[in-house]
């Protein structure tokens, strides 16, 4: 068994554990999208962003767990990944929630990746190597991400059927998606670290000024009560027992 | 929606070679769809896209014409014949002009 020691405290574990559990769900979003989006083109385009999120939640998990590529490795983050409890998660409600209606997938598309831009700057100086450098790689992928949504809402926003479609999903969305700047109780430690650059609550006016810029004047409402992202939604469990359907049938095989 | 036409090309001195078609929206999304559907791993280096609409087609019957030129066309045998001839002609010449000398 090799040793895997993370580098990060509690506290900067929870903090990367609050964007590495949005990665990945978001990750199974897009995924549940194959086959069904409006046209093939798309359906490639639009499962290949989550692959690029689940790819991105790995790198977070790596750092959680001190990977050190080794079988143990791998393992621990799948561990980490799938099996634990739901109140061990950090994610937020946001990215719990499904939807099967493609102007919601395609808003919550942009207003995800403009937080996660937000977001993924804050580890930009980090004093753990891993996050520094995996903000690098992120960024080259997110751009497309981003040219990807602007794309389709500057084609579909004034459109007189597609653009009060999108308008409600954002009304929809609104609300939960302020979840996403509710900080996690490990966050002040994490700071005092050098884990991150700043607290996730300073990036909502910004990210707030970016969406009425692409949407107009939106109404937000309340945000969820997330208890510091340790309570999770009624939508949790479905999608993780989504996601472990195969490993559920055989919770002991080797991969 | 239009069709685009795609266009890859390696690194080197390969030349661009089409890869596929898609539909999109316009030219930036067309340029962001065909990323993801052609050249996700690494396929190509270089991408072309072309609107199919601006693609210039030629008439069939335009180039039907080149494939019926029996007039034109020449497989070599008449050429080969009058080679062999010649060659055949030279030796016979040459075989009279010993006999003469001999005689």
């Amino acid at each position: 068994m090799a040793d895997l020691a993370s580098e990060l405290g509690p506290g900067g574990i929870e903090v990367v554990l609050s964007l590495a559990d949005d990665e990945h769900l978001m990750g199974q979003q897009y995924a549940e999208w194959i086959g069904v989006t409006p046209f093939l083109e798309e359906d490639l385009a639009f499962c290949s962003i989550g692959q690029d999120e689940l790819g991105h939640a790995a790198l977070l998990y790596a750092v959680v767990v001190g990977d050190d590529g080794s079988i143990d490795g791998e393992a621990a983050i799948d561990q980490l990944a799938l099996q634990r409890a739901g109140e061990d998660y950090r994610s937020c409600w946001f990215t719990e929630r499904p939807t099967d209606d493609w102007a919601e997938a395609l808003v919550r598309h942009w207003l995800y990746d403009r937080a996660e831009q937000l977001r993924w700057a804050q580890f930009s100086s980090s004093t753990v190597a891993a996050l520094a450098d995996a903000t690098v790689r992120v960024e080259r992928e997110e751009v497309y991400h981003r040219r990807h949504g602007d794309g389709l809402l500057d084609v579909l926003l004034g459109d007189p059927d597609s653009g009060p479609r999108l308008q409600s999903a954002v009304r929809l969305w609104a609300p939960l998606a302020l979840g996403m700047f509710e900080p996690v109780a490990g966050e002040g430690e994490a700071l005092a670290d050098g884990v991150i650059g700043g607290s996730v609550a300073d990036l909502r006016a910004p990210w707030m000024d970016m969406v009425t810029d692409r949407f107009g004047p939106v109404e937000w409402g309340i945000a969820p009560a997330q208890e510091g992202r340790r309570l999770r939604s009624s939508w949790f469990d479905p999608l993780m027992s989504r996601m472990r359907e195969v490993i559920d049938l055989d919770p002991l095989a080797l991969w | 929606m239009a069709l685009y036409e795609v266009f890859l090309k390696r690194d080197g001195k390969d030349e661009y070679r089409h890869a596929g078609a898609l539909d999109a929206a316009n030219d930036e999304l067309a340029l962001v769809l065909a990323r993801e559907s052609y050249v996700r791993r690494g396929e190509g280096d270089r991408l072309w896209l072309v609107r199919r609409d601006h693609v210039l087609v030629a008439d069939d019957d335009f180039l039907g014409t080149n494939a019926d030129k029996p007039h034109r066309h020449h497989d070599g045998k008449a050429v080969a014949a009058r080679r062999r001839a010649a060659r055949e002609a030279a030796a016979e010449a040459a075989k009279r002009a010993e006999v003469s000398a001999n005689g």
